[in-house]
């Protein structure tokens, strides 16, 4: 689009063309166009193993043509795409910014590189590469299409190094300075995200709006009206908490034991019901059984690819894995969370600290105090009350405190225990409390750790005995009264 | 080259007009000089100059010059007869004046007896007599395929002659008449009718004549002395009408008879059957047309306008109340860049009011070479392209001229604000053609299209037909669809709106007193009303005062054509004042910034000052700047800081519209990682 006027390109670019003309004998270009295309038509018809064969034939015969990038480009995204071993598309992205990094694929490979590097990171600090390849990709290919996604990925790397500014910079030109690309919408999303941490509210509801305005047919616009709704109910308008009574449509005795609730990542809810000893999805009005079965299962989860994760003293059963994962000597688990590193926060209520497993499978402790319950926070970190210091602790992603709330603060009256904890994603905070001049009851936290709202049961008219509770997408609450079998809305 | 020799026509005729004059002049004094004084030289130096200057070119002399000529042979053969000196060329003088027209006859109080003999002896021995009758008279006499005056006697040479005789609504009548010396012969021409004839005089001349729709020619010239008998009853001279029409043959029946001019009210009159048998010669009563006009008036915020009709000069703008002839034209507004073209139609009474404003101009400069197939189809399509556009206005290419005469005459000329190539793709096949729209200083964009599919220009007519709005109607509210809200939901309210009553934190539930259920109906309904909007909260309706909100251009847009969009701004600016100028600025930079043109976006931005502090305002302005400076380097760091240092002056600046993101922590962001 830009450079050099159409008028007067021919002559420069004969100029240009002319050394890698006398370099570059024209049957091995020929050779390597044929050997791409018979390798792309072999692709197609899913022959992966001739497709590869013979692109690595290319590489082999004509290194320097300029469909060697394009193969190393193709055989890094077989390997992230089909095979799903990402660390195997790394040595060929390594090769195509080594040796090609003129060539317009470069652009792609570098981008592709950043996105498996910040894939890998497990902490913020690890996320220095991915960063660097998104800003090569910027600053050595500025009229590429691919600016659009590195500039969202960009944004999402700052933003998980807590670097909000930064982060909300690229987001916002990343659908500024690229109207009608397939960023607009999450970048739109991420910016209203990031306008929220960084206590903007009104700018994030703006966003949000916009959003759903200019791309109403994006999955993100489905998102940003629930985010909507709750933002505006929990921190601008803030009504009373009322007892809607049972949920769904009164519906009483209908449950066996429900004693652990949470959020399936479209929104639907997943009941655990011990006496069953399984999971169940609620899916319109049906009761529909997931997952296997899990005696003991003390923490319930939702997992990164929408799969059901349930922890008790035997382990960590995944509804997507053959076999039980020991969880060490963790044996009165308290709660769980997985945060956006991939990792799985468990407590232990006869633990003194948190324990991290990492997806690949390594666990660390991470000194705290004991959690009575735990839930993932959208900065990254978690979210854990500590009954014995009467505090709840907002943990960033390397587990260090950022926010400490005293139990009762902003309160008429404290509360001695929390129960449970949820979040909704949007940075809300659920917790079910007891005990103290407060008693049982419910308070709803903001991102920074005032209260937004609260009721006790009492005032509730609730009497059963409630184990846990999630927010939902409409700004409510729903609690599981195990005693009652049956689910209780509050709004 | 072609416009200078016309005007030479009128030069000429000029000329001829005042030589013609002067000769009539003196062809007066030759006969007054003899007849009054008796100065035989004087008169026969005269008449020689007559016959000098007409007899070259007898053949094509009007009749009246052909009498003049004729008459001065006669008295140029009576005075060199009177002549001693002379006398022989006196036969001469005879000779010619028979050759030129043997009809004349010689005036013989002036002429003697001897040359008179002399005259018919000569005529005799080259010409026959005719006695001519015509019934019924006022018919048109052709001899030898020439027309000829229908008199009663006529010489014609020696040999076989072929007479016709027409008149309208008759069977035309032929004669071939064999003559010889001394014959004298007779032609009696009787024509039958068969069908009626309408003779028609219109004011004013030069309409057109349409019988049950045909067109039958126009009736043109003046009417002569004939028709004083239909024209002075109507008060009307009769050089005020038209030369007489005639309708030759009238078919049995009904007709309808039409008149149309230009700039006069088209007549339409029903002929009775009576008119059309029995056949009968009419004459019908001098047929007036009314005036038709119009009024049109043009203005327009840009200098150097000139106005066009259908190719007609009509003086520079702003042009008010021009009387038009009704009609249909092409209005072009010729600006010193850019044009402004739109078809009008100028209806009998009415007022056309404009406001031109002038769009791009884009020339196609050709399609390179590069065989293909397809190819003519291509580029028909290329060459139509401008019916598809409204808003730009397109050249064509000129057939013949190859693209790289044609891109340096435009570039010379600048008659064109964008160009248009476009090029084959080299291939073994050509398969793809580039398209590359760029402007004079160089932006370009290029768009590859496949010759051969159904609409390979679709995308492009699209993209240079959109004009992004640098302006929107806005109530200077928040508003959010949220679930369960009857409707869209207050989240913040500028002063004037809170003023006229609108409370934050409520939803609204009617406009302009309709039931209002999101966010896009508010915006739509508040883009068709005027100057304010009612909106019902609570059962309370209040008008909100509507302001118009200033915007910045979408970036990236794969919808807009960028070097389009700058030709566009351009042109907006050159008629642009005030806060308008400067927020075209601010949006020219920013289509600058899409090619890369960092340091001439900040020449725009330097001098550019916003009023406004809200929305896309003066912080806006800097903090893009600040960017641009970013962008040149290491160098404009400390001019990159102050400029983002300006921006956080006007913290409810923002980004894209009024319910953008803010500009301030972006600054905030920017200034922090200068540091």
């Amino acid at each position: 689009m830009h450079g050099l006027s159409p008028w007067f390109r021919r002559p420069a670019a004969l100029l240009c063309v002319l050394p890698v003309l006398a370099q570059a004998p024209a049957p091995d270009s020929g050779l390597a166009e044929r050997l791409y295309r018979s390798g792309e038509r072999a692709y197609a018809s899913k022959a992966y193993k001739e497709a590869l064969d013979t692109w690595g034939q290319l590489l082999q015969s004509s290194p320097r043509s300029e469909f060697a990038p394009r193969v190393l480009l193709r055989l890094a995204q077989h390997q992230v795409d089909i095979e799903r071993k990402p660390e195997a598309a790394m040595p060929y992205l390594d090769r195509l910014r080594g040796e090609y990094i003129k060539s317009p694929e470069a652009a792609d490979g570098l981008l592709l590189r950043g996105i498996l590097l910040a894939r890998q990171a497990r902490r913020p600090a690890e996320l220095k590469d991915a960063v660097a390849d998104f800003n090569r990709v910027l600053d050595l290919f500025p009229d590429a299409a691919t600016c659009a996604e590195a500039r969202l990925q960009l944004g999402r790397a700052w933003r998980d190094q807590g670097q909000w500014g930064r982060a909300l910079q690229q987001f916002i030109d990343a659908f500024r300075l690229h109207a009608g690309s397939t960023v607009v919408a999450p970048a739109m999303f991420e910016a209203a995200s990031t306008l929220d941490l960084m206590g903007d509210l009104p700018g994030c509801l703006r966003m949000l709006q916009r959003l759903r305005i200019e791309t109403p047919q994006a999955p993100e616009a489905k998102e940003a009206a629930w985010h909507m709704a709750a933002l505006v109910k929990h921190r601008l308008q803030k009504p009373p908490l009322r007892n809607t009574g049972a949920w769904p449509a009164g519906r009483v005795k209908w449950l066996k034991t429900p004693t652990l609730l949470a959020l399936a990542q479209d929104g639907e809810l997943l009941i655990f019901q011990n006496d069953l000893d399984r999971v169940f999805r609620l899916h319109g009005e049906d009761l529909v059984p997931q997952g296997p079965a899990a005696p003991g299962t003390r923490a319930l989860l939702a997992g990164p690819t929408g799969t059901l994760w349930m922890l008790s003293k035997n382990g960590l059963v995944r509804e997507d894995a053959p076999a039980v994962l020991p969880l060490g000597t963790l044996g009165a688990i308290s709660g769980a969370a997985l945060d956006r590193w991939g990792n799985l926060w468990v407590a232990d209520a006869k633990t003194p600290a948190l324990t991290l497993f990492t997806p690949e499978g390594g666990s660390r402790t991470m000194a705290s105090p004991t959690a009575s319950a735990l839930a993932s926070l959208p900065t990254g970190g978690v979210v854990i009350s500590a009954d014995a210091d009467r505090k709840l602790l907002f943990l960033d992603a390397d587990g260090q405190p950022r926010i400490v709330v005293p139990y009762g603060k902003d309160l008429p009256a404290p509360f001695r225990t929390v129960t449970a904890l949820s979040t909704d994603g949007v940075g809300h905070i659920a917790a079910l409390v007891d005990g103290g001049e407060f008693g049982e009851g419910v308070v709803i936290y903001g991102p920074d750790g005032t209260v937004l709202r609260h009721a006790t049961f009492k005032a509730l008219g609730i009497s059963g005995r409630i184990t846990s509770l999630v927010m939902d997408r409409s700004g409510g609450l729903i609690l599981c009264d195990r005693r009652n079998d049956l689910l209780i809305r509050l709004n | 080259m072609r416009f200078r020799h016309l005007l030479y026509i009128p030069l000429l005729c000029g000329l001829l007009w005042g030589q013609d004059a002067a000769l009539k002049d003196t062809f007066l004094q030759a006969k007054a000089l003899w007849a009054t004084q008796g100065d035989r030289e004087g008169a026969t130096v005269r008449f020689d100059t007559v016959v000098a200057a007409l007899g070259p070119r007898a053949a094509g002399l009007e009749p009246e010059w052909t009498q003049v000529l004729c008459e001065s042979y006669n008295w140029l053969a009576v005075l060199d007869d009177r002549s001693a000196q002379n006398k022989a060329r006196a036969q001469v003088r005879l000779q010619a004046l028979m050759d030129l027209n043997p009809d004349f006859e010689l005036d013989r109080t002036l002429t003697s007896q001897r040359l008179s003999a002399l005259f018919d002896r000569l005529k005799g021995e080259k010409y026959a007599l005719i006695k001519l009758t015509y019934l019924p008279e006022g018919g048109r006499l052709v001899v030898d395929g020439r027309p000829s005056a229908s008199l009663a006697r006529k010489y014609l040479a020696f040999g076989t002659h072929k007479l016709s005789y027409t008149r309208p609504g008759h069977a035309s009548s032929e004669i071939v008449l064999e003559l010889g010396p001394h014959d004298v012969k007779a032609a009696d021409f009787k024509l039958t009718r068969t069908a009626s004839t309408i003779t028609l005089y219109v004011q004013p001349s030069d309409v057109e004549i349409l019988l049950d729709g045909q067109s039958l020619g126009y009736a043109i010239g003046k009417a002569g002395p004939e028709a004083a008998a239909v024209a002075i009853p109507l008060g009307l001279r009769p050089e005020e009408l038209s030369s007489a029409f005639v309708i030759p043959e009238l078919a049995p029946g009904k007709h309808q008879l039409e008149l149309r001019a230009p700039c006069f009210r088209a007549r339409v009159l029903e002929l009775p059957a009576d008119l059309a048998s029995p056949a009968a010669d009419h004459t019908l009563e001098p047929i007036r047309m009314e005036p038709s006009r119009g009024t049109l008036s043009v203005i327009s915020a840009w200098p150097g306008g000139e106005l066009l009709l259908s190719g007609q000069s009509r003086g520079p703008l702003p042009l008010t109340n021009l009387p038009v002839c009704s009609g249909s034209y092409d209005l072009l507004v010729r600006f010193p860049a850019g044009g402004f073209s739109q078809r009008i139609v100028v209806e009998d009474g009415k007022s056309i009011s404009l406001e031109a404003r002038p769009k791009p101009r884009l020339a196609f400069v050709g399609l390179e070479g590069g065989e293909f197939t397809g190819r003519s189809r291509f580029l028909n399509q290329l060459q139509s392209l401008g019916d598809r556009l409204q808003s730009v206005a397109y050249l064509p290419a000129r057939p013949d001229e190859p693209p790289t005469d044609a891109l340096a005459r435009l570039k010379a000329s600048k008659e064109a604000e964008l160009l248009l190539i476009a090029r084959p793709v080299p291939g073994q096949v050509i398969h793809q053609v580039e398209l590359v729209v760029a402007t004079l200083d160089g932006e370009e964009e290029h768009l590859f299209v496949k010759p051969l599919e159904q609409d390979p220009l679709g995308s492009l007519a699209a993209r240079l037909n959109a004009v992004p709005s640098l302006q929107q109607p806005d109530l200077g509210i928040s508003v959010l669809d949220l679930p369960g809200e009857p409707g869209p939901w207050v989240l913040a309210a500028t002063e004037p709106a809170l003023k006229a009553g609108l409370q934050v934190g409520r939803p609204i539930l009617q406009v302009q007193g309709k039931p209002l259920a999101t966010v896009l109906e508010l915006r739509q309904l508040v883009a068709s009303a005027k100057e304010s909007v009612s909106l019902s909260q609570e059962g309370t309706t209040f008008p909100v005062p509507i302001q118009m909100e200033a915007l910045e251009i979408q970036l990236g847009s794969p919808e807009l054509c960028y070097p389009a969009v700058l030709a566009h701004l351009r042109l907006l600016y050159a008629g642009a004042k005030g806060d308008e100028a400067n927020l075209i600025k601010l949006n020219l930079a920013l289509a600058l910034m899409q090619f890369r043109k960092f340091d001439k976006a900040i020449e725009l931005l330097r001098d550019a000052r916003l009023s406004t502090v809200r929305g896309v305002s003066q912080g806006t302005l800097d903090y893009h700047m600040g960017r641009c400076f970013l962008q040149l380097g290491t160098s404009y760091q400390s001019e990159a800081g102050q400029a983002f240092r300006q921006a956080l002056k006007y913290p409810q600046s923002t980004l894209l519209g009024p319910d953008g993101p803010l500009v301030a922590p972006l600054a905030r962001q920017a200034l922090e990682d200068l540091k």
